[in-house]
């Protein structure tokens, strides 16, 4: 016995954006949580140990923020003037911050006095840093010169006066306790050795350098300023490796994502973009409602934190994954997994003869009154609002097996009002779409041929064809239009072809295979 | 940074030429100096002093007008000196770096700069009335005498325990004032202390000499500002040395930014005193000084700039000076980048004035940039770079009704006309506007700006937009417009305009490419298989619009043809 064969549901390419992997992970945030600071938020730092604070530095205060909590859970605020660059040390007790008056001051993260006051500079401090061996600080200033602090006698260690321009941005090595990178607005990155007393390499950025970036490898240093983010392999001595321009203002912040996979890359344009570290290309795009002047991301990328121009602070915490809902689900059902444990691990021996049960057909409900022959009905709920919203094509197959049926009229037949209106805006809503059109315009052509003694009749009805209409004359404006372009297209086409017949029959033999390839994929296009 | 823009409480230095007002020099938010005529409203000059920001201009003093004899850079200038005889020239400009800047606005260069060995910012510069001699106070808390015949430093003494934030010569060239916290006379002969008074707890912002009395007659007064203070202090120097105390204050609205002060010159004449302050209003003061009084003085008037909105906006006032004579104000209000000057004058006190003005609020002029006016950009010093030319031309038709002073009633009158000369002028921008906008929205992919640039309607502006398209944004344009070509028609139909503009104007480019056709085959592609259904869907328009027509005229129920059978039989 033949059994029932489902309608053929075919598959159409989605329109619009590529959904990837990369796009489904970058998406599955909640709705960001927004808090006002006090001024624009020029620095945000997480701590590296858990529970994972992290340090907000905006105006003249530093509010130190829990991973979930939307207030501050401790705040700094003996700065005299604008704060800039909170950092932790790596064990996370220590947070150092510079100032508009030149001073660094140093904190106890559960204190609130300056633990340490470092005097030296002349102009306003905007970078600070630890080493890696924890015990001194790495400092740039706006008067040209960066320096090294011992942290137990707050002694001066060394200066640095080679950059010729205010010092934006630095990071130290995490591997090396004596290597650090800075930035300056002079266009240029050095390296130093705190073991010599100068630059051991000098990069030239070409803009002025607002934020670094060092892997953690540490071969590669990212630098961001103007419109480009460049990369650059240490390794090699500086070597540029890619540049890349994605934005359309300045580029004011880097991230990494945890698994150094992806790096993020903010900008005063209100984007984030994320790029993929293997390619260099972007694969996913943040909006923002203001400048962008910070970006931070919580291990394992729980959270991305984005501090803008207009004092507002964005968090934003990922959803709860998958993996989390299904062990839930498991954990309710496990008891009756347990009673049927026996019967699943029951494993068959080599003499038992297998009785194979019939798979029973799971057909969906519109296939089920198709195969009782219940048109009108299949057509029904194949409208329901559900299916004809998310996924018309499946009213379009149904509609297009009662064609090839032969039963579309009597299915269409027969509808009072309401249903006949249901009908029509389904039409109205896909009927130019070039892949539903060839089924509809046959459905739409029975629907006028059965009810047009019935127009006049219902204002809603009547209502909803000279909509269609006003559509239809649209689209066949449009239609026209696209003819003409075509037209120049076929031209274009055209005069673009001697030029690549001309090397075929002169020297085919070059690079044959590339041409091959264009020689025969245009005749299909001229064909088609 | 970008975080350093939010700061409101930079003072951007805003002051006028000394005696014939002809100049006001005007230090913007982008660092460039700007020197406006007051007659004529048109930029005169514009002077970029660093390309930083860090070095941008903190304080400007005019030099004093004075015919030039001496110093040898200047001998070329003679034969010019003598017919701009009153007209002031030099100007000093002290900046954030530490050096000061002599520009001079006859030659419209610079003249030379100054450089301290110590990079700290230069706060204030004050002219010697009579000699060659410039003062600067500075952030390191020194005042440094510049000898300006040689440009060299001639002396340099430590002034307060604090930065010099303010400096002023006596009218007599004898006596110097300096303040940073305490204010300090200074005899310049020898370089001592002559006084010291106190009272002021923040920075002070402004120092003026109110009278030209010598010091030991008991009839000199000077007058102090500082900053966070809503006062105007007067301080009397008394031949007993027990000035502890300022004698008069002048209560104002807010700190205050710019001072102008008319001095009195004997016992019977009063001083005159206008002061701009931070929140944008201008106070004038009239007072006889004879001697402490203990109540602070309100001023006279007050003004309050405002346009004539349907709720007013108020529109800070920059700087204002009085006139010769009692019944003039010289004000710049507006913003930096754009000050709209204009000349005041009354018949009567000054409170009528307010009334006046509100009426002629209505008629903000924007200023024109001369065509003669000269951009120097950073580098190289003198190094010129013209102007743009377009928004000249446009420019040039309006700056011939502004060269002269309009009455009230012909500003009126011209609203109507400008108000649809700038939309010409609006509308001629925003195709360039577009380009720019196109093209970072498609590097950045950007959705706003992109949707904002290609839902314009207007043909123009599509044209003008494509044709200033650089090339390499060509193809990512394309692609763009190929994902928004699928779909509803009604966006469509707009977006087969942007790809016509693109066919026709970049033919030759597009015809050049070697992979033309992989790079448009996906288009042609989707083209082709919208159009195919063409033929059905004209024939089932056709019987829809048959059925629709016939239901509207369906009204209609007599009928046109009527059988009568029978009537032959």
């Amino acid at each position: 016995m033949a059994s029932y064969k489902p309608t053929n549901i075919p598959v159409y390419p989605k329109l619009g954006e590529k959904v990837t992997e990369e796009t489904l992970y970058w998406k599955n945030y909640k709705t960001p949580i927004q808090i006002k600071e006090f001024g624009a938020v020029s620095n945000i730092h997480f701590s590296p140990v858990t529970p994972y604070n992290f340090a907000v530095t905006a105006f003249t205060r530093i509010h130190l923020y829990g991973l979930l909590s939307q207030e501050p859970v401790k705040t700094f605020t003996r700065f005299k003037d604008t704060a800039y660059c909170g950092r932790f040390r790596s064990d996370g007790q220590l947070l150092v911050a510079g100032c508009e008056d030149s001073v660094v001051r140093l904190f106890d993260v559960s204190g609130k006095v300056a633990l340490r006051m470092f005097k030296g500079h002349t102009k306003a401090v905007h970078v600070t840093d630890f080493t890696s061996d924890r015990y001194q600080i790495l400092t740039g200033s706006d008067d040209y010169t960066c320096c090294l602090w011992d942290i137990p006698n707050s002694a001066q260690l060394n200066t640095y006066q080679e950059h010729t321009d205010y010092i934006r941005c630095g990071v130290t090595s995490q591997l090396n306790r004596d290597l650090f990178v800075t930035g300056s607005y002079d266009h240029s990155l050095k390296v130093f050795d705190a073991r010599v007393d100068k630059s051991v390499m000098t990069i030239n950025h070409g803009h002025p350098v607002e934020s670094l970036l060092l892997y953690p490898s540490e071969g590669l240093l990212v630098s961001a300023g103007g419109r480009y983010v460049r990369v650059w392999d240490l390794l090699k001595g500086g070597q540029p490796l890619v540049s890349l321009k994605n934005h359309h203002k300045t580029v004011t912040c880097l991230a990494l994502s945890s698994n150094g996979q992806r790096l993020l890359s903010g900008s005063l344009d209100r984007h984030v973009k994320v790029y993929n570290t293997t390619s260099y290309k972007v694969v996913h795009n943040f909006d923002y409602p203001a400048a962008i002047l910070s970006l931070a991301l919580a291990p394992e990328d729980e959270s991305i934190v984005v501090g803008m121009t207009n004092s507002i602070l964005s968090i934003k915490h990922r959803k709860p994954s998958e993996e989390a809902k299904e062990t839930a689900g498991h954990q309710r059902r496990r008891p009756s997994y347990r009673v049927y444990a026996h019967r699943k691990s029951y494993v068959p021996k080599q003499d038992d003869y297998l009785v194979s049960k019939p798979v029973r057909q799971h057909l969906a409900k519109y296939d089920k009154q198709l195969k009782k022959f219940n048109v009108s009905k299949a057509l029904d709920t194949a409208l329901e609002t559900w299916i004809r919203g998310r996924k018309p094509e499946i009213t379009v197959a149904v509609i297009r097996e009662l064609d090839r049926r032969g039963t579309l009229k009597n299915a269409l037949a027969g509808r009072d009002e309401q249903e006949l209106s249901r009908l029509l805006s389904f039409l109205i809503a896909n009927l130019v779409d070039a892949r539903f059109a060839p089924v509809l315009i046959t459905a739409a052509e029975m629907i006028l041929d059965i009810y047009q003694s019935i127009i006049g009749q219902s204002p809603v009805v009547d209502k909803q064809l000279l909509h269609l209409q006003s559509l239809l004359e649209r689209e066949l404006d449009y239609q026209k239009d696209l003819l003409e372009v075509l037209g120049m297209l076929d031209t274009m086409f055209a005069s673009s072809l001697p030029k690549i017949e001309l090397p075929c029959s002169g020297i085919s033999t070059s690079n044959g295979l590339p041409q091959g390839q264009s020689t025969a994929s245009r005749p299909q296009i001229l064909a088609a | 940074m970008a975080s350093d823009g939010g700061s409101s409480s930079l003072q951007l230095p805003c002051v006028f030429s000394p005696k014939s007002r002809q100049y006001l020099a005007v230090c913007a938010q982008d660092g460039r100096l700007r020197i406006w005529n007051t007659d004529s409203k048109t930029i005169n000059q514009e002077y970029v002093p660093s390309a930083h920001l860090s070095a941008t201009c903190t304080c400007i003093a005019w030099g004093p007008c004075r015919t030039v004899k001496e110093g040898p850079q200047r001998k070329k200038r003679k034969s010019e000196a003598v017919q701009v005889e009153e007209k002031a020239d030099l100007l000093a400009m002290g900046t954030a770096a530490g050096s000061v800047l002599l520009y001079s606005t006859a030659k419209g260069t610079l003249h030379c700069s100054l450089v301290s060995l110590e990079h700290a910012g230069v706060n204030c510069v004050h002219w010697h009335p009579e000699d060659s001699v410039l003062y600067s106070g500075s952030d390191d808390t020194n005042i440094v005498e510049w000898d300006l015949q040689s440009g060299k430093m001639r002396s340099k003494w430590k002034a307060d325990r604090a930065a010099v934030t303010s400096l002023c010569v006596s009218p007599d060239g004898k006596l110097l004032l300096s303040a940073g916290h305490v204010i300090k006379m200074w005899d310049l002969d020898t370089k001592e202390l002559y006084r010291k008074f106190t009272g002021h707890s923040t920075a002070v912002t402004t120092l003026r000499f109110a009278t030209t009395r010598p010091p030991d007659s008991n009839g000199l007064y000077f007058v102090s500002g500082a900053a966070h203070d809503r006062l105007i202090s007067v301080w009397q120097v008394r031949e007993d040395g027990k000035d502890k105390n300022s004698v008069v204050s002048f209560t104002l609205t807010d700190e205050p930014r710019h001072v102008d002060l008319v001095p009195s010159n004997s016992k019977e004449e009063a001083v005159r005193l206008a002061v701009v302050c931070q929140d944008g209003q201008l106070h004038l003061f009239e007072h006889f000084l004879n001697g402490p009084c203990k109540k602070p003085f309100s001023p006279s008037c007050s003004v309050q700039m405002a346009d004539t909105r349907e709720s007013p906006m108020p529109i800070p006032m920059l700087a204002a000076v009085l006139g010769r004579d009692s019944r003039s104000v010289l004000l710049a209000y507006g913003n930096h980048l754009q000050p709209v000057i204009e000349q005041v004058v009354s018949n009567s006190t000054f409170s009528e004035i307010t009334n006046l003005w509100a009426q002629m609020m209505k008629t903000v002029k924007t200023p024109v940039v001369n065509t003669k006016s000269k951009v120097l950009v950073p580098g190289l010093p003198g190094h010129q770079a013209p102007l743009k030319g377009s928004h000249l031309e446009k420019a040039s038709e309006k700056r011939k009704k502004d060269t002269k002073e309009m009455s009230i009633a012909e500003q009126l009158g011209e609203i109507d006309l400008s108000a649809t000369s700038s939309e010409k002028v609006k509308a001629s921008l925003q195709t360039d506007n577009y380009a720019v906008l196109l093209v970072q929205g498609l590097e950045s992919n950007d959705a706003d700006i992109l949707n904002k640039v290609l839902q314009t309607r207007k043909e123009m502006v599509i044209k003008k937009t494509v044709a200033r398209l650089p090339l390499s944004a060509v193809l990512p344009l394309v692609k763009e417009l190929t994902n928004r070509l699928q779909g509803h028609p009604f966006a469509g139909i707009l977006m087969v305009r942007w790809l016509k503009a693109v066919l026709m104007h970049h033919t030759s480019y597009l015809a050049s490419l070697p992979d033309l056709v992989t790079e448009l085959g996906v288009l042609y592609h989707m083209i082709e298989s919208r159009v195919k259904m063409f033929h059905k869907l004209t024939k089932l328009h056709g019987k829809l619009y048959l059925l629709m027509t016939n239901m509207v005229s369906e009204v209609d129920h007599t009928a046109k043809l009527v059988y009568e059978d029978g009537e032959w039989d």
